[in-house]
């Protein structure tokens, strides 16, 4: 049994959660995140890699496209290790109404949204595996985001700030003091330790396992709906720019570029369980059929991975408006002392990962103002580490690295480019593991078998100077 | 007319590299063939293969070249052929090799893809430039400012150019019963493989055919190889304007076998020309062994060939092998009495068109072709067959044996000569 | 002279074409590029699980097939695969292969499990897994897919199939195929290993870590061209060498596909590679031509019988859509086993999954159930086999290549006692 003592408590560690932990570091507090598993593994890690311009919000959402835009252009400088600036555009396939884009214009106008009408045959120069049947096309500043760069960029900036990050750390139970939190019971699932942190204030980002843990504290009845949505990754970029239909939002309306894949999504189904999500071979097939609409061929391209994550989608009947602040259509934030009469807790959903940074800077302003301090949010104005040089994502970088030590290192996974060096690297706890989409081709099985083997090289050699462990025994 | 047509070279290679070879690499399944073939990552490391700088360096390629190691790959074409899934790994390679030299064109890349042009200069004053290229210290100066090795295989320019013979010659008097044909020479036809040129023109004339050589010019292959897509394809069609001149619908004849692989195949699959012109030229063209066998398959081939004793190694270009004919030399040359000819079993000469000209890549040429050249010297001292021009220079300069096109042995064994 | 068309140049194949071009026939091979060969360990597997561990792979056949109706065994009996076996034998060269295919070897893999299979390459046969073996498994760690502790730790915790245990410690040489290479595939040691100079030094550094009454292991790259790599090396390192094969490119696989590619065309076929068939004539139920994909123009192939010989899924000629349907490539035959809901089920490690046995039916003389009377099927492209997991892909292939190659032969001479035979299908060229 272990004993910390925190002014904060952030309960999980997907981009909510690391962008809460962060906003509260940087104001001074002393913090500690805790997972139940690593880092960015719910939906954090489950979605399409969408940074949105708001080009998709423009006409259904204005307020949230004019976060989008401005959040954009904010990731973009402090995490640009984790922001590919794709570009993106929306276009208008044959069954969509042409007319339409001239709702989104006036929208994107309207919001602050950057967004050109460019010529149709511009855009097949851009993008050629487009269908030619397209009859009109907008671009915006789309990009696509690495998830769990971003996250453990956040995670590591708050780190920066003294906070503690705590992974397989299981919330068992939440401890009240009379009408105020006191403490959140971790179960250590390494170790198999329990763990107490004692603390002031618990800010609930379990997203849609948020219903759970507001329960252990006693706070019945939060509704945090799981929304599943498919995605399907295809072996290579199809297209080099994301591309959005140029109509109301809807499914299967986004392909992705994002590293040496492309993603198509999505779906949105009611689900019951976020740990148990289904992926339909009908929502597959839809999938493939707007894949086709956008890129001719698309069901005879390959497709190597196909996921769901779950959306924390808020519908809480016993919450009136006047007790919940809507600080957009998109995130909800829950304060239990108005509605349980629970000091110390608020829950924060919804929203988009684009805006995550803005969710946190909004519900740590909450929390500050309950607890009376005045300390203004700083996270917009500070790169992440990893990101100081402003230098974004490219998808060459792995070939650039290769070209320099192809012939001094092994590659383990060929379709990633994966290195033996960066592999030892990666899996050494203190850095951040690289995130890849494995295309899954026929020597996947061993690269397994080599990844296994990996701090195994002949001695003598660069690699193997490079890792502290040894080789089995000498024959 | 949609921006695909247009004959602009940014166009060209965004439309090549995304709708033509792009598309097959999904098709990878590593199982390295490819690698097991290639003669290039046989004989050095510097090369990373064609599975690494084909289907698996692409999926990180975006406009941008960061991998230069990709130019040690010859464009021999193996890989293509080979590949059990249909995977165009050197038309992938020749895309981004493309991309890589439109940022950067060494002075040497322009000067020896311009083929016809170097003919043209040298054929009037043949005996000084023979002298000249045989000469070891100029040669040095060479190799020095535009990189060209002081060893590697040089034409030989001639005294007299192809269109000069056939102004000069007497004409066939017999008249044609078996209809026109358009005979395309190449550069080298034209220039310096000028004894090829004729003794194809007196074969399909000895055979009944009245043969058209219209006025032509190059065909950009070694632009094309060199990543010079725009250049190359202005060529092209040009050449395919003139060749149509020749005579609609007619059939066309080479026995140069690079340049028509290019009409056939390279225009349209590397650089992505989609033009009609093309389509028709590369439809109507035929090698001229291809079209000697086409009609002996077809019973109209006249095999009563005289009897020439002689065992011949005969090498298959990676160019004609690409064509996906399989090697029609090697099946006429069975139906000349006496001749027996060894197939060399040798992937690649190491020439590969222009590869083995450059400095930098000289000495991994001669290691590649070093068992061809071994295989032809102990075959016959005196003489070996093989269908392309560079080819041949590189096998005669390498190993000191005469290389003749195959239609020699035809010419002869028809009493031609 | 009757002309057959065989497309695909895999094992079936190639032995197919031979046989036939030996039979008399004039035989064009058509193939989309290099066949199966070089993927392969270079192992002539007739019947490794039944699904139980066989020991005696003929003997087991008829049980086997029995419990398998649709299975290409029920055609195939043992005396077609002892034909096939035996022809191959002799296309390969008498010092080639070494074992019986009455009887299976089990031999170590890549892992350190242990495979069956019967009629195996020379440099395997010290291989075998016998009780009381001491092996010492050793290899550069250049290679980056040959693990010598995986392999050694794996036999050595391993009961035997026949009982008992075997010996196996493990070392990792630092030996580059070339200098300054670090990754390096197999094919580029076997090369290295062609030089006489290289290999001395190569046995020189294993014979340094033998142990008296060892056998040492090493990876499947004992030369590619240089058929005297393992007399040399055995006698240099002074003890038993054998190899193990490796993922592709697979060294063997290689020298195999050389050796049966040289034997085809010594026997006259003539081989086209780089034509994948995309079209086809033909006529009151025959096939009259296949038509393949050549740059320029595409080239028309006539002939009397046409050999398909072009593997299955792995090699494109059988297609699972993206609707889930399966469709077969060339000639867009009807399919056997294709008409199941579930081709797939989501148990990866449990049952044989269905899609593994869709392919082309056959009649005891291997004539396609479709609507040519001159279409014949061998090797992977035959339905009801799941062949990787049962270990019978070489046995079906070439027992299936001779029954076809000897069916098309007898049905040439029965056609040429018939004087007034159709010579429309000799059509030349298009």
């Amino acid at each position: 049994m272990r004993t910390l003592s925190a002014d904060v408590v952030v309960i999980g560690g997907g981009a909510t959660g690391a962008g809460v932990v962060r906003d509260v570091a940087m104001r001074g507090y002393k913090a500690v995140l805790v997972d139940r598993v690593d880092l960015g593994q719910g939906t954090t890690g489950r979605y399409h890699g969408l940074l949105h311009s708001g080009g998709r919000y423009v006409v259904s959402d204005p307020h949230s496209a004019s976060e989008c835009a401005q959040e954009n252009a904010i990731l973009t400088r402090i995490q640009a290790d984790a922001v590919e600036e794709t570009g993106g555009y929306f276009v208008a396939t044959e069954v969509d109404d042409p007319a339409w884009g001239d709702d989104f214009a006036r929208g994107a106008a309207a919001t602050k949204v950057p967004a050109e009408e460019i010529s149709v045959s511009e855009l097949l120069t851009l993008e050629p595996r487009l269908n030619r049947k397209i009859s009109r096309a907008f671009r915006v500043l789309d990009g696509s985001v690495d998830g769990w760069q971003l996250v453990w960029g956040a995670a590591n900036s708050a780190k920066h700030y003294g906070a503690q990050i705590l992974t397989y750390h299981r919330v068992t139970k939440i401890n009240r003091d009379g009408d105020r939190v006191a403490a959140v019971i971790c179960r250590d699932d390494k170790t198999g330790e329990d763990v107490t942190i004692n603390c002031n204030f618990v800010i609930n980002c379990a997203a849609a396992w948020g219903g759970q843990i507001a329960a252990m504290a006693g706070c019945h009845d939060v509704q945090v709906v799981p929304g599943a949505g498919i995605m399907i990754a295809m072996n290579h970029r199809l297209t080099n720019s994301v591309i959005n239909r140029l109509t109301y939002p809807a499914d299967g309306d986004i392909l992705v570029p994002v590293h040496t894949v492309c993603v198509i999504g999505t779906t949105d189904q009611k689900a019951d369980d976020p740990d148990k999500l289904v992926i339909s071979r009908e929502e597959v097939q839809q999938m493939m059929d707007c894949g086709e609409l956008l890129v001719p061929g698309f069901r005879d391209a390959r497709a190597i991975h196909a996921w769901a994550g779950a959306r924390p989608l808020v519908k809480d009947s016993r919450v009136g408006s006047e007790d919940t602040r809507h600080m957009s259509r998109g995130m909800s934030i829950i304060d239990h002392d108005s509605r349980d009469g629970l000091k110390g807790l608020l829950t924060i959903a919804g929203g988009k990962l684009t805006t995550y940074r803005l969710m946190a800077e909004h519900v740590v302003d909450q929390m500050c103002e309950q607890l009376g301090d005045v300390r203004p949010c700083t996270t917009a104005n500070e790169a992440v580490p990893g990101s100081e040089s402003g230098k974004t994502y490219q998808v060459t970088h792995r070939l650039h690295a290769r070209e320099e030590d192809r012939l001094d290192d092994q590659i383990l996974c060929e379709c990633e480019l994966m290195s033996r060096r960066q592999w030892v690297n990666a899996s050494t706890p203190s850095h951040r593991p690289a995130s890849t989409t494995c295309a899954a081709n026929c020597d996947s099985a061993w690269a397994l078998v080599r990844a296994v083997f990996a701090r195994c090289g002949p001695p003598g050699s660069r690699w193997r100077r490079s890792t502290s462990t040894s080789s089995g025994r000498p024959a | 007319m949609t921006p695909h047509d247009s004959n602009n070279a940014h166009d060209n290679n965004n439309y090549a590299a995304d709708q033509v070879a792009r598309a097959s690499l999904d098709h990878c399944v590593k199982c390295n063939i490819c690698e097991t073939h290639c003669p290039v990552s046989a004989v050095t490391p510097l090369f990373s293969g064609p599975k690494f700088v084909g289907p698996q360096a692409e999926r990180y390629r975006h406009g941008e070249s960061v991998d230069h190691s990709l130019d040690y790959c010859s464009s021999c074409g193996t890989c293509t052929l080979v590949c059990p899934q249909g995977v165009q790994i050197a038309e992938l390679n020749s895309q981004a090799r493309a991309v890589m030299k439109a940022d950067h064109m060494p002075l040497r890349d322009q000067l020896i893809s311009r083929t016809t042009l170097m003919g043209m200069a040298m054929t009037p004053m043949a005996p000084v430039a023979n002298a000249a290229l045989g000469f070891k210290p100029l040669r040095m100066v060479i190799e020095k400012v535009v990189g060209i090795h002081r060893d590697a295989p040089m034409p030989t320019a001639r005294t007299q150019t192809l269109t000069g013979w056939l102004k000069k010659r007497k004409a066939p008097t017999k008249a044609p019963t078996r209809g026109s044909l358009v005979y395309f020479h190449g550069c080298a036809g034209g220039y310096f493989e000028v004894e090829t040129s004729k003794r194809s023109i007196e074969v399909l004339e000895h055979l009944g055919y009245e043969v058209i050589v219209p006025k032509q010019s190059c065909c950009g292959l070694a632009q094309q190889s060199n990543g010079l897509f725009d250049q190359a394809t202005a060529q092209i069609l040009k050449l395919c304007d003139e060749l149509r001149a020749g005579g609609k619908d007619l059939t066309i004849i080479s026995a140069s076998g690079s340049c028509t692989g290019m009409l056939k195949h390279e225009a349209h699959e590397i650089m992505g020309v989609d033009d009609s012109r093309l389509a028709d030229v590369s439809t109507r063209i035929r090698d001229i062994m291809e079209f000697l066998l086409d009609l002996h398959d077809a019973g109209e081939l006249p095999t009563n060939f005289k009897t020439i004793d002689i065992t011949v190694p005969y090498h298959a270009p990676c160019q004609l092998k690409a064509q996906g004919m399989g090697q029609p030399a090697m099946e006429v040359l069975k139906l000349i009495p006496g001749v027996k000819a060894i197939e060399s079993g040798v992937t690649c000469c190491g020439i590969a068109g222009t590869y083995g000209l450059k400095k930098e890549k000289y000495e991994i040429a001669q290691a590649v072709g070093q068992p061809l050249f071994d295989m032809v010297k102990a075959t016959n001292p005196d003489l070996a067959l093989c269908d392309t021009e560079t080819c041949r220079w590189q096998i005669a300069k390498s190993s000191g044996v005469r290389t003749e096109h195959p239609i020699y042995l035809v010419h002869q064994a028809y009493g031609l000569s | 002279m009757s002309r057959v068309v065989v497309i695909g140049a895999g094992l079936a194949g190639l032995v197919a074409a031979t046989r036939l071009a030996q039979g008399g026939a004039r035989v064009v091979l058509v193939t989309k590029g290099t066949g199966g060969l070089p993927l392969s360990q270079g192992t002539i597997d007739i019947l490794g699980y039944a699904p139980e561990r066989v020991t005696r792979p003929l003997d087991a056949l008829a049980g086997f097939a029995a419990a398998n109706p649709g299975h290409p065994y029920n055609l195939l009996d043992a005396d077609a695969v002892r034909l096939g076996v035996a022809y191959l034998r002799e296309l390969a060269g008498p010092e080639v292969f070494v074992g019986d295919p009455e009887v299976n070897l089990q031999l170590p893999t890549a892992v350190g499990a242990i495979r069956p299979s019967a009629v195996v390459p020379a440099e395997m046969a010290a291989g075998a897994c016998v009780d009381g073996a001491r092996f010492l498994i050793t290899g550069p760690g250049q290679l980056k897919d040959f693990h010598p502790q995986l392999i050694a730790e794996n036999l050595a915790r391993t009961q035997l199939p026949e009982g008992g245990r075997l010996a196996a410690r493990w070392a990792q040489l630092d030996f580059p195929a070339r200098p300054g290479e670090s990754d390096s595939t197999g094919l580029t040691f076997a090369r290295s290993l062609d030089d006489p100079a290289y290999r001395r030094r190569f046995a020189a550094a294993v014979r340094a870590l033998v142990q008296p009454g060892e056998t040492v292991g090493l990876p499947a790259v004992l030369g590619v061209s240089d058929a005297s790599v393992l007399t040399d090396l055995t006698a240099q390192i002074g003890a038993p060498v054998f190899t193990i094969p490796l993922p592709p490119p697979s060294v063997p696989g290689v020298r195999l596909n050389n050796q049966l590619t040289a034997a085809a065309k010594a026997a006259g076929v003539r081989i086209i590679p780089g034509a994948k068939v995309i079209d086809h004539r033909s006529s009151n139920g025959r096939l009259l031509s296949v038509i393949s994909a050549t740059a320029g123009t595409p080239r028309e192939y006539a002939a009397d019988y046409f050999v398909q010989a072009t593997g299955g899924f792995e090699s494109g000629a059988l297609h699972l859509d993206s609707h889930n349907v399966v469709h077969e490539t060339v000639f867009g035959l009807p399919l056997v086993g294709a008409d199941i809901t579930e081709l797939v089920h989501g148990d990866y490690w449990g049952p044989p999954q269905p899609l593994f046995k869709v392919g082309v039916g056959v009649d005891a003389s291997m004539k396609v159930d479709g609507p040519y009377d001159n279409l014949y099927a061998v090797g992977g492209i035959l339905a009801g086999a799941t062949r990787w997991q049962e270990k019978s892909g070489e046995g079906i292939a070439v027992a299936s290549a001779v029954r076809a190659a000897d069916a098309v032969l007898a049905a040439i001479a029965a056609t040429d006692q018939t004087p007034a035979r159709d010579d429309a299908t000799q059509g030349a060229q298009a």
